[in-house]
């Protein structure tokens, strides 16, 4: 990125926050006789390390000074026409604050800046933009958007068509950021049903034209390249003698641009039956996560600041056929809800996939294919504690997620992967004053590796344009080099403004 | 592979094929009122503009929608006094008969003391320069002499011809089996008489069978400073005991198979973290049949289930809370939340009307009611306690007007007795129509220091059908 883009895009940033925020940018304009609706937002946030101790993997003190710029509108051509667009300037200063700063350059953080210093690829600044079209009892929409299936939060099981941008991490992000838009085609029809059981029904279909390829954007290896999250990941060399997993050189084969080898395809229909919400799906595509094996060549060797080597290892992969079919369910369950509590019925979330032949990297070195079952229950839970909130309910929200490898090996495993694998979370959030004031906890657990991450995190709604966020995300792990366990260095507070308009 | 490619191509180009030969009665024209109409013909504050008068139905609706929806005003006087027994005007004057119509100051409470009697506790400690914790004062009040008000001839005589069917049953609930259409209790009496009040309200026709609705509300905390502000539109059906726009009688078939009192869809405009947030709350008949509640979350993109059964936490940021949609509109059980219902007045109090050409405004300094206009109303005061200690209110006390069965107040005490909640409505009424629309609402939480003013309007749209409101509308009107 040279100079001259820098001070464009900030220029830019600061025209559109300064136009954003003047009284004549209304958040709605007539035109041609149809409402155009903009908005935006702005926020700034900050991230700091909660361990004094000077880790190779970690920076003391200042981490992240992560400013998002999000612009969005729409606008309605006609009754049954629309349009959707949205884009988003992601900036992390901390790179120009830290330029000089002699431990961000020998830890080699200054090295990412490439990955994570400004987000300027296309589909990163262009979030959304698409046309939807309802007539009668179909909707129609093209262009790139993002289609989520599923009922589950923290963890993936259906919602498998958008890839993830996960490269900041579990940092403080906004859905926004997180979620990738891509190409695609969405299909629906919607019958008019007048039975006694069935209440409502839709059938849903997805293709993707493979416009342009996008995979999730992971955390990536080694300071260079993953930055402030890259993993801490120790690899044995000989007793006593241990070297960091550093970035790596990625060959991974991915679809071109329109070859049908890239197509997706989701099949849904949706149904309220007796006043549940049950959807049957069906997804043919590729999975956003690539299967890696390490390549023949010989690993990159360096040296890191703290004396030890750096081992940057060479892989190769593709991205495999991933099908499943599944369905979800969701439904408030009224028998449980009990007058001392407040009386709100729990509302009970289900959903289950299988897995047809999908491809795991294994610890021989190889590829191979296995089936699979996930499935997951969560519940909502509005509950009354008056000594604790006088006012305002608690929202609990547990969730319990499985995933079943059918054709585990033995003798060897699948990366990263046990036979059986399993997960909760648990979100815990209230308000006070009003709702400006809400207080969230967050936890989940890796079961299967013994490992954990906790977010707590206060937000302070001062008015609808004005927002602030304090929180803390802290990690921990048993198994090393497993889960949350190269994440341990990472523990952080972090603190964000936010001005929203529209 | 193969084969699937083909098939989904096939499968696109079907549906779009299907899409282009649907018969081209797509839907009726979608005429509607939005926001920014709304706001161009009167702002939120200090806009004393007569919007009902340039923002006429006559303007809005299509001539012969217009035609069908209004009736002779003569006609629907006679009719709905001869149902009530009587007319407002001939009822009041009887309480300090000495305060006549005219203009008063907060400084005229020294010298009418009589105004103390004549209003409610709450309207007279308003009667005072705008001032924290709350919007709502009035300086000034102007008092008009009482109208007559009245219903559209359908409802006039659908409640006519159904007076004295609907039953209730031994503990006060009504047995929706009987109930067809009108308001069910035009002359309430009895060992329920106070039951069969509320159930006026439960019933009314405020607006229209099939309706589009938007709406433009600011919060204000203690300090008066404001720190919400939330634009919305929404799709509002009636299922059942249908009079003013078809179909008449039940909506449809399904609608009466699976006994739907009525639904609406309400979609988020702003600000900007609610922008495509659409709930759909359908209300079942039965006492205790539990509604449902759906919500499409604009952050998750998904649908998501509610528990229908949230009825007492806030709506968010919001001075209500889920079972005061619409000012009150929590059922009647023996189960959930039962009250003892009493009428503990019957009585006229001076009370805030929108006048007929909407001119009543607030002012953004001090959030002054101004320009309303003052009317003698008798009022059904009722008592409704509380029988849960688990509620969030321990009673309620509604003043409901008695000759139109309209809620104008309502106060919501705490588990301690404490004034929590209030809630009012200033009611607009469209004479050549026989029809109140929703007009001004102020909401106040009388702990937190919290208040909300909200304006909203209704079109009357026959063009509401049920892919406006059914899960379609959820994934087509979210973000």
């Amino acid at each position: 990125m040279n100079t001259q883009r820098l001070y464009g895009f900030v220029v830019v940033a600061v025209l559109a926050v300064a136009l954003m925020v003047q009284p004549v940018m209304a958040k709605q304009f007539t035109v041609g006789g149809r409402t155009l609706n903009l908005f935006g937002y702005l926020t700034q946030g900050v991230a700091f390390s909660m361990h004094d101790d000077d880790y190779y993997d970690t920076e003391k003190g200042l981490q992240a000074a992560l400013f998002n710029l999000h612009l969005e509108g729409d606008y309605t051509f006609t009754d049954d026409l629309k349009f959707y667009g949205a884009g988003m300037l992601s900036v992390d200063w901390v790179y120009d604050m830290k330029h000089d700063d002699r431990s961000w350059n020998d830890k080699l953080f200054t090295d990412s800046r490439d990955n994570l210093y400004i987000d300027d690829e296309y589909w990163q600044l262009l979030k959304e933009a698409h046309f939807t079209w309802t007539p009668s009892d179909f909707m129609f929409r093209v262009g790139k958007q993002i289609v989520a299936w599923g009922e589950t939060d923290g963890f993936r099981l259906m919602d498998q068509i958008n890839p993830l941008d996960q490269r900041r991490g579990m940092a403080d992000v906004e859905f926004e950021t997180s979620i990738i838009p891509i190409w695609l085609v969405r299909a629906e029809y919607f019958p008019e049903i007048s039975t006694s059981w069935l209440q409502d029904l839709g059938f849903e279909f997805i293709f993707n034209p493979n416009a342009d390829f996008i995979a999730n954007q992971g955390i990536a290896l080694g300071n260079d390249v993953g930055g402030i999250w890259a993993p801490n990941v120790m690899i044995p060399l000989a007793p006593g003698l241990d070297a960091h997993m550093g970035s790596a050189d990625m060959a991974i084969k991915e679809p071109d641009t329109w070859d049908s080898d890239g197509y997706e395809y989701g099949f849904r229909i949706k149904a309220v039956i007796k006043d549940a919400f049950i959807t049957l799906n069906y997804f043919d595509g590729l999975d956003n996560d690539p299967v890696l094996k390490m390549a023949a060549a010989p690993p990159g060797i360096g040296m890191a600041s703290d004396g030890m080597m750096i081992i940057h290892p060479k892989m190769e992969g593709y991205y495999p056929d991933f099908r499943v079919a599944g369905a979800t369910f969701s439904r408030g369950i009224t028998p449980l809800r009990a007058s001392f509590l407040g009386d709100v019925a729990p509302v009970l979330r289900l959903e289950a996939f299988y897995g047809f032949d999908n491809t795991f990297a294994t610890s021989l070195n190889t590829f191979e294919k296995s089936d699979e079952f996930r499935w997951a229950i969560g519940i909502d839970w509005k509950v009354k504690i008056p000594w604790l909130n006088p006012r305002a309910y608690f929202s609990i929200s547990p969730q319990f997620y499985h995933r079943k490898i059918l054709d585990y090996p033995s003798g060897y495993e699948f990366s990263n992967l046990e036979d059986d694998n399993y997960m909760t979370t648990l979100m815990i959030n209230t308000s006070y004053f009003h709702n400006k004031l809400v207080p969230l906890f967050f936890w989940m657990s890796d079961l299967t590796n013994d490992a954990d991450m906790y977010k707590l995190q206060l937000t302070y709604d001062y008015s609808n344009v004005w927002h602030y966020t304090l929180g803390a995300l802290i990690l921990n792990g048993e198994e090393p080099g497993k889960s949350f366990h190269v994440f341990e260095n990472k523990d952080y507070l972090y603190f964000k403004i936010s001005y929203k308009w529209g | 592979m193969q084969k699937v490619k083909i098939f989904g191509m096939c499968l696109l180009v079907f549906f779009l094929a299907l899409a282009l030969m649907t018969p081209a009665v797509w839907a009726a024209e979608e005429y509607k009122v939005t926001v920014m109409d709304l706001r161009e013909h009167k702002g939120l504050f200090d806009d004393p503009r007569p919007y009902l008068k340039t923002l006429s139905y006559k303007k809005i609706l299509p001539p012969e929608v217009y035609a069908r929806l209004t009736y002779d005003v003569e006609a629907m006087k006679k009719l709905w006094a001869e149902i009530v027994g009587f007319r407002a005007l001939d009822v009041v004057g009887k309480i300090a008969p000495e305060i006549k119509p005219g203009t008063y100051t907060y400084k005229d409470k020294e010298r009418y003391p009589e105004l103390k009697e004549l209003m409610t506790q709450d309207y007279y400690k308003r009667f005072n320069p705008g001032a924290p914790p709350f919007a709502g004062n009035f300086p000034e009040i102007k008092i008009v002499p009482t109208r007559q008000y009245y219903y559209a001839l359908p409802i006039a005589e659908a409640t006519k011809k159904n007076m004295g069917k609907t039953k209730l049953d031994d503990k006060g609930l009504i047995r929706e089996e009987t109930y067809m259409a009108g308001h069910p209790f035009p002359r309430p009496s009895g060992k329920f008489k106070a039951n069969q009040i509320i159930y006026n309200w439960l019933k009314r026709y405020w607006g229209w069978d099939s309706q589009y609705l938007i709406q433009d509300s600011k919060g204000f905390a203690g300090s008066l400073r404001e720190d919400n502000s939330q634009t919305a539109e929404g799709w509002m059906v009636r299922f059942k005991g249908r009079l003013t726009i078809e179909p008449y009688g039940w909506f449809d078939e399904r609608a009466q198979n699976l006994g739907e009192d009525r639904i609406f869809n309400y979609k988020f405009l702003g600000p900007r973290d609610m922008f495509g947030n659409v709930i759909t709350s359908l209300k079942y008949l039965g006492a205790d049949k539990f509604d449902r509640m759906m919500l499409y979350v604009n952050v998750l993109r998904r649908v998501r289930v509610m528990s229908a059964t949230d009825l007492q936490d806030v709506v968010g940021g919001a001075d209500t809370i889920y079972a005061d949609s619409e000012i009150f509109s929590q059922k009647l059980s023996a189960t959930q939340f039962p009250y003892k219902c009493e009428v503990i007045a019957e009585r006229e109090y001076l009370l805030p009307v929108t006048p007929l050409d909407g001119s009543g405004y607030m002012s953004s300094k001090g959030l002054e009611l101004r320009d309303y206009e003052w009317e003698r109303r008798p009022v059904y005061v009722v008592k409704m306690t509380q029988l849960d200690k688990n509620f969030v209110y321990s009673k309620r006390i509604l003043y409901i007007d008695k000759e139109t069965f309209m809620l104008h107040f309502v106060e919501n005490y705490d588990q301690k007795g404490r004034l929590y909640r209030t809630s009012e409505s200033i009611s607009s009424f469209i004479p050549e129509m026989g029809m109140f629309i929703y007009g001004d609402n102020l909401c106040r939480d009388h702990v937190d220091k919290h208040s909300s003013w909200v304006r909203t309007f209704f079109t009357p749209a026959p063009w509401i059908n049920r892919k406006h409101i059914s899960v379609r509308g959820l994934f087509v009107k979210g973000k």
